[in-house]
């Protein structure tokens, strides 16, 4: 597992730390900046903007998970994060992703769920 | 290994039970996916399966990283650019890994790594299978490139992307299908094939410690990750809102342990608990009530210059992480100006903590023009700022914003126009979700909106936000009806008491004057003045306000002293303030901050008007003006006093008079004797020599004399210990122990003290004879300002008695006889002595002598003005020590002018020295020879060159020396065995009889010859038959000690010796006795030496 240094925050301590909007993947903004979000950069294309990622992620979230087996973790599966790559991601995170993406989602006929918890069924 | 080998386990790939699970988990791609990756997988599997080939697994399972690892490098190659240079550049980093990586190969015999291997394989590890065994690369490689050219011919596109981006899913980015987001959470539910999540308690220490946990077991798991002890640990996670516990997703509880084993902060002793399978998604569902950040909505700011201050929000981000927010600035409207614009704004950064915060302020534009000369990189609206802030930094709870910081912000707005931007309503409406918690059972409300608007009723019950009232009036009087709180709030009607519960008011009450929506006003029962508040802080109270009379450290009655002129007494207590009456009948209202000190007169005393002390707690009324009666509550400088009388109204019934202007309501007891020395007392007296003297003790009472004192406890628990007192209340004193170093209190019963002489215990009131203490009783303590003759505790301290009263008990203690006093004072010859000053005055030796203090009757009747007897005193002082020598006496200016000079001791200013019977003191004690001959000497001169012979005055002067002598020599200097031989040849003078009147004194300086003298056993006075020169008494039995030896009087008188070396020597006088006696033995006239004259004896010619 060579690449999961790439998906780990290299700290936890930091208050810059932050979430992405769509996966909820907590990495340090240079962790963005250099890599983008490792599981749905293709949408979010932060790699190298730091404005994307000031608009894709959040500082504020809320709880913290480990996912270290994504595939067979329950909590990686109800979080449903368990198509993303090994790595730490936000239980909870405040705000929307930008409209744009939402778009793009839309137009791919995938549903959004923000990460806030607002809506629960 | 063969192909065939390969074939083999292809064919039984296709049913591991194992590898279908993983597939059921990624959507149905089918079974017949990538057909060369399942031969991968089912190799494992078959592994799984066949534990028993060990061997062949650790041949081939090294084979197969090795070949993972080419594998990844011929992905890579197919990859992007940028996925390349990202892997690479992760080797690069992760050399370690690598390494350890490498590790791996000789140790991945274990059973457990396998289950971690097939998913790692099951990925992405289909090409391998076909390499297995293939040691020739060219041949390797080209079978590997026509497998896949073969399966994929088969594939749709479609499928081969999917494959595409599920094989390399795990390492690059994916695209993003959401694939997982059509299913209801409720379908998500945990099974019971689900790992188990457990709950581990963890240490509440920091700032988000469980996150740091978590995070390491995240770190722990991957660093073991390939080693003989994985953790096994499928995920951890934490919530903020869960303090102190984490939990971790794990098979078995044992795994948990093992995870948390050596972490720290981590207690896995307190209980690693299981969650049950229905409440595993509890934790992660948890949501926190989030206050949304609304435009309109009241936020305050957590830190900066802002800190605290009520801000509106204007706009939020589009991801709510910045805020937008207008509030009123706190501009510095005296900028440190240090030249340069640039300069200037640098200094401002590193200064800014420190500084004062500038007071809020609504911006100004020509104030600001003024100040700076220039712009400020901020933007003003309506005076308003309008600064981004991060959401981290507000507070967004419990905001609270009072009517007074709401009414900051309207301000403004009423100044310029009515865009209602910022409505009380928006108040309202953020105070009314803290408006539920507050209602009560019992609470009259009213109903403000919805259906039921209008109706009013008690409140029956609360159910979280349903209210359920009781409702009166109209139709449904008496009908139960449920609410939403928060469309109800309290109801208070015009006339109504009511209390202030929380806020700034707090405590306030008072009668509601009007009501408007959810705004009440009412008439403060402590202020008189005008409160609004919401009704939600209000309920409706009997009680009345003020309840306390203490605000701060101050009390109701307190005298305060607010500068160095004023001193006040509070009279009235308000919420958070005073007010006070000063000494000059001001009324002001002052805050405890302005206090700089409370006073306590509890021991001040003053006159009153007819010159009778007057203390604290009299009742008193006023001799002119409106004769106010009332109880002293405070004296201040023993001038003012502060009264209280319950049936005056004004100013709650205190007021301020002089002292003087004061009677005493009841004639009291105690009064002072008419003879006492008022003009120590009379404050108006005091007050001209400069204030020092009232001011100077004020608020120090007289200590009491046992502080200090060293103390033995004999009773008690600490009985045996001593210590000193270092303060005393009545009769407890609080006692410093040597031991322990501890402070007790105790009462002062239980401590003695030890005297001087022997070291005896006595209880701390009793007090040696000749102490003195008789002075205490007849001078009250503290009179007169202060100067307490009480303190004066020793045998000096005679002065201020012997005016009222010669015979002192230190006078009889002294077993000095006082009889001559008593009786001569009243002679002629004093009367005529004292109205003839001319002998003292030209002498100037004399009168300081009658001046002494042990003489006061004579002139207390014959100069008549017992009053300012006292005034003559100071002169004394000065001197006092100069008392045995006859020069100074003479020269002393204060004796002939000061002192003396008719006028000038009836002045008042003398009172003010304090000692004046120190004075006497070093002749008394002086044992010098010295003193004892001279006096004598002019004695006789003095007595001859009176006007007024009067025996009585030569008697006194007489015995007035001689009681102060000491006989300079031992009491039984005459049997001494060195002047055996020549005992009978002493001539002796006889002294000190009038003194001890014996023998009537006739005797006195009469000298004689020692006839005969036999030592008696020490118990007995010794005696001397004596042969007197003159014929009077021609022989008589003397006791010795009143026996002196008789000095040399002429030349070739014989002495002897009487003390030195040369002891019984017998001498002869070779010239006139002086001081200095030149003598020389008999038997050689030639060597000559001195001799103190006092320490020769004469003897009578041998016979």
């Amino acid at each position: 597992m060579a690449t999961v240094g790439s998906t780990v925050p290299s700290t936890i301590k930091s208050k810059q730390l932050r979430a992405c909007l769509l996966c909820s993947i907590i990495l340090l903004p240079a962790e963005f900046r250099k890599t983008g979000c490792p599981n749905c950069e293709e949408l979010m294309q932060m790699k190298g903007s730091p404005d994307r990622i000031a608009t894709c992620t959040t500082t504020y979230f809320d709880g913290v998970i480990s996912v270290i087996d994504p595939e067979t973790s329950w909590v990686a599966r109800w979080q449903r994060t368990s198509k993303y790559v090994r790595g730490v991601y936000a239980v909870r995170v405040k705000g929307r992703i930008p409209e744009d993406v939402e778009s793009e989602l839309d137009s791919r006929g995938i549903k959004y769920r923000p990460r806030d918890q607002t809506e629960q069924d | 290994m063969s192909d065939g080998e390969d074939q083999d386990m292809f064919g039984q790939g296709g049913s591991d039970p194992a590898m279908q699970e993983v597939e059921e988990d990624v959507e149905q791609d089918g079974n017949e996916e990538e057909s060369a990756a399942q031969p991968a997988s089912a190799s494992k599997g078959k592994g799984r399966e066949y534990e028993e080939e060990e061997e062949e697994e650790e041949e081939r399972d090294p084979e197969e990283e090795e070949d993972d690892e080419e594998d990844e490098e011929d992905d890579e190659e197919e990859e992007e650019d940028s996925g390349r240079r990202k892997k690479q550049k992760t080797r690069h980093r992760k050399k370690p890994a690598a390494s350890r990586f490498l590790d791996i190969e000789a140790e991945v015999s274990d059973d457990e790594d396998e289950e971690e291997d097939e998913e790692y394989d099951g990925a992405d590890g289909f090409i391998e299978a076909v390499d297995e065994g293939g040691d020739d690369d060219r041949r390797h490689h080209a079978l590997l490139d026509k497998k896949r050219q073969i399966a994929e011919e088969d594939k749709s596109p479609e499928q081969i992307a999917r494959d595409l981006s599920r094989r390399y899913g795990q390492q690059r980015a994916v695209c993003y299908t959401g694939d997982m987001n059509e299913i209801p959470q409720r379908l998500l539910m945990p099974s019971v094939h689900d790992a188990s999540l457990w709950q581990v308690r963890v240490k509440v220490c920091t700032w988000r410690h469980e996150r740091e946990i978590v995070y390491s077991l995240m770190r722990k798991a991957i660093d073991v990750e390939f080693t003989a002890n994985p953790l096994n640990i499928l995920a951890a996670f934490q919530r903020d809102s869960l303090p102190g516990m984490i939990y971790v997703e794990v098979r078995s509880s044992a795994q948990v342990a093992k995870a948390c084993n050596g972490l720290v902060g981590v207690y896995p002793s307190r209980g690693i608990q299981l969650v049950p399978i229905e409440e595993m998604a509890s934790p992660l569902q948890i949501k926190k009530q989030d206050i949304t950040v609304t435009p309109g909505s009241w936020v305050r700011t957590r830190r900066g210059k802002y800190q605290g201050d009520l801000a509106q929000v204007v706009d939020v981000t589009e991801n709510g992480e910045d805020v937008g927010l207008r509030f009123i600035p706190r501009i510095d409207p005296n900028p440190t100006d240090d030249g340069g614009v640039e300069g200037s704004k640098k200094r401002k950064k590193t200064t800014g903590p420190g500084n004062m915060r500038p007071p809020q302020r609504l911006f100004n534009y020509e104030e600001i023009i003024r100040a700076y000369e220039r712009k400020l990189n901020e933007t003003y609206k309506d005076g308003l700022i309008e600064k981004d802030f991060k959401l981290s930094a507000l507070i967004l709870e419990d905001v609270n914003p009072t009517l007074d910081e709401i009414t900051q912000f309207t301000r403004k707005r009423d100044e310029t126009e009515h865009d209602s931007m910022i409505d009380l309503l928006v108040i309202a409406e953020a105070s009314r979700k803290a408006a539920i918690a507050v209602l009560q059972p019992g609470d009259h409300v009213e109903v403000f909106e919805g259906e039921q608007a209008g109706v009013h009723g008690v409140v029956d019950e609360i159910n979280q936000d349903v209210v359920t009232i009781t409702a009166i009036g109209v139709e449904i009087d008496g009908q139960k009806v449920e609410l939403p709180a928060r469309s109800v709030r309290k109801r208070f009607k015009p006339g109504d008491h009511v209390k202030v519960m929380t806020g700034q008011n707090a405590d306030e009450t008072g009668l509601v004057v009007s009501v408007t929506d959810n705004v009440v006003t009412f008439i403060s029962d402590m202020t008189l003045q005008e409160v609004s508040v919401f009704s939600k802080d209000l309920r409706e109270a009997a009680e009345v306000g003020s309840s306390t009379n203490a605000v701060g450290n101050y009390e109701l009655h307190d005298l305060v002293q607010l500068d160095v002129q004023t001193v006040d007494i509070i009279f009235k207590t308000e919420r958070d303030s005073f007010r006070v009456l000063d000494q000059n009948g001001q009324v002001r209202l002052v805050k405890p901050h302005q206090i700089s000190m409370r006073r306590d007169s509890n021991r001040a005393i003053a006159t009153d008007a007819h010159g009778h002390e007057l203390r604290i707690n009299d009742n008193m009324k006023e001799m002119d003006g409106e004769g106010r009666k009332g109880r002293i509550l405070h004296i201040h400088q023993s001038f003012y006093a502060f009264l209280h009388n319950r049936d005056i109204v004004e100013n709650g019934g205190v007021f301020v008079t002089r002292a003087r202007s004061l009677v005493s309501v009841a004639p009291k007891g105690g009064l002072i004797k008419p003879g006492t020395d008022l003009s120590k007392m009379n404050p108006a007296m005091i007050a001209p020599t400069g204030g020092m003297v009232g001011s100077g003790n004020m608020g120090r009472g007289p200590r009491d004399r046992d502080i200090g004192l060293t103390v033995w406890v004999v009773k008690g628990a600490q009985k045996g210990y001593v210590g000193t007192i270092r303060d005393t209340n009545g009769t407890i004193a609080r006692v410093e122990l040597r031991t322990g170093n501890k402070i007790i209190s105790i009462d002062k019963k239980n401590l003695h003290k030890r005297i001087p002489p022997d070291g005896k215990l006595v209880p701390l009131d009793y007090h040696a004879q000749g102490q003195n203490d008789g002075f205490k009783q007849p001078f009250p303590r503290n009179n007169g300002g202060g100067r307490t003759p009480s303190n004066f505790n020793n045998a000096m301290a005679r002065t201020p008695n012997p005016y009222n009263d010669a015979r002192t008990p230190a006078w009889n203690a002294s077993s000095r006889t006082p009889n001559p006093y008593a009786e001569s004072g009243k002679t002629p010859a004093w009367n005529a002595s004292s109205r003839t000053p001319n002998p003292y005055a030209d002498g100037g030796r004399t009168p300081a002598w009658n001046a002494n203090s042990r003489t006061p009757n004579p002139y207390a009747s014959g100069g008549g003005s017992s009053g300012t007897w006292g005034g003559a005193t100071p002169g004394r002082t000065p001197n006092g020590g100069g008392w045995g020598d006859n020069s100074g006496w003479g020269t002393s200016p204060e004796r002939t002018s000061g002192g003396w000079g008719s006028d000038a001791w009836t002045a008042p200013t003398p009172a003010a020295a304090p000692t004046p019977a120190s004075a006497p003191t070093p002749a008394l004690s002086a044992p010098t020879p010295a003193a004892s001959h001279t006096p004598a000497a002019y004695r006789r001169v003095n007595v001859a060159s009176a006007p007024t012979p009067g025996a009585g005055l030569d008697m006194y002067n007489e015995q007035d020396d001689i009681a102060r002598e000491e006989s300079p020599f031992n009491n039984g200097w005459l049997f001494d065995s060195e002047f055996s031989n020549v005992q009978q040849r002493l001539r002796v003078i006889v002294k000190r009889t009038r003194h001890d009147n014996y023998l009537n004194g006739d005797l006195e300086n009469h000298e004689g010859r020692v006839m005969g003298a036999v030592r008696v056993g020490d118990n007995f006075e010794q005696s001397a038959l004596i042969k007197f020169e003159d014929g009077a008494i021609p022989q008589r039995t003397i006791l010795t000690k009143y026996l002196d030896p008789a000095p040399p009087k002429n030349m070739n008188d014989e002495a002897v010796i009487l003390d030195g070396k040369s002891k019984g020597v017998v001498v002869v006088v070779r010239e006139s006795p002086d001081v200095k006696v030149t003598v020389s033995t008999k038997a050689d006239p030639s060597s000559i030496f001195e001799v103190p004259q006092d320490e020769l004896a004469m003897l009578y010619p041998e016979p």
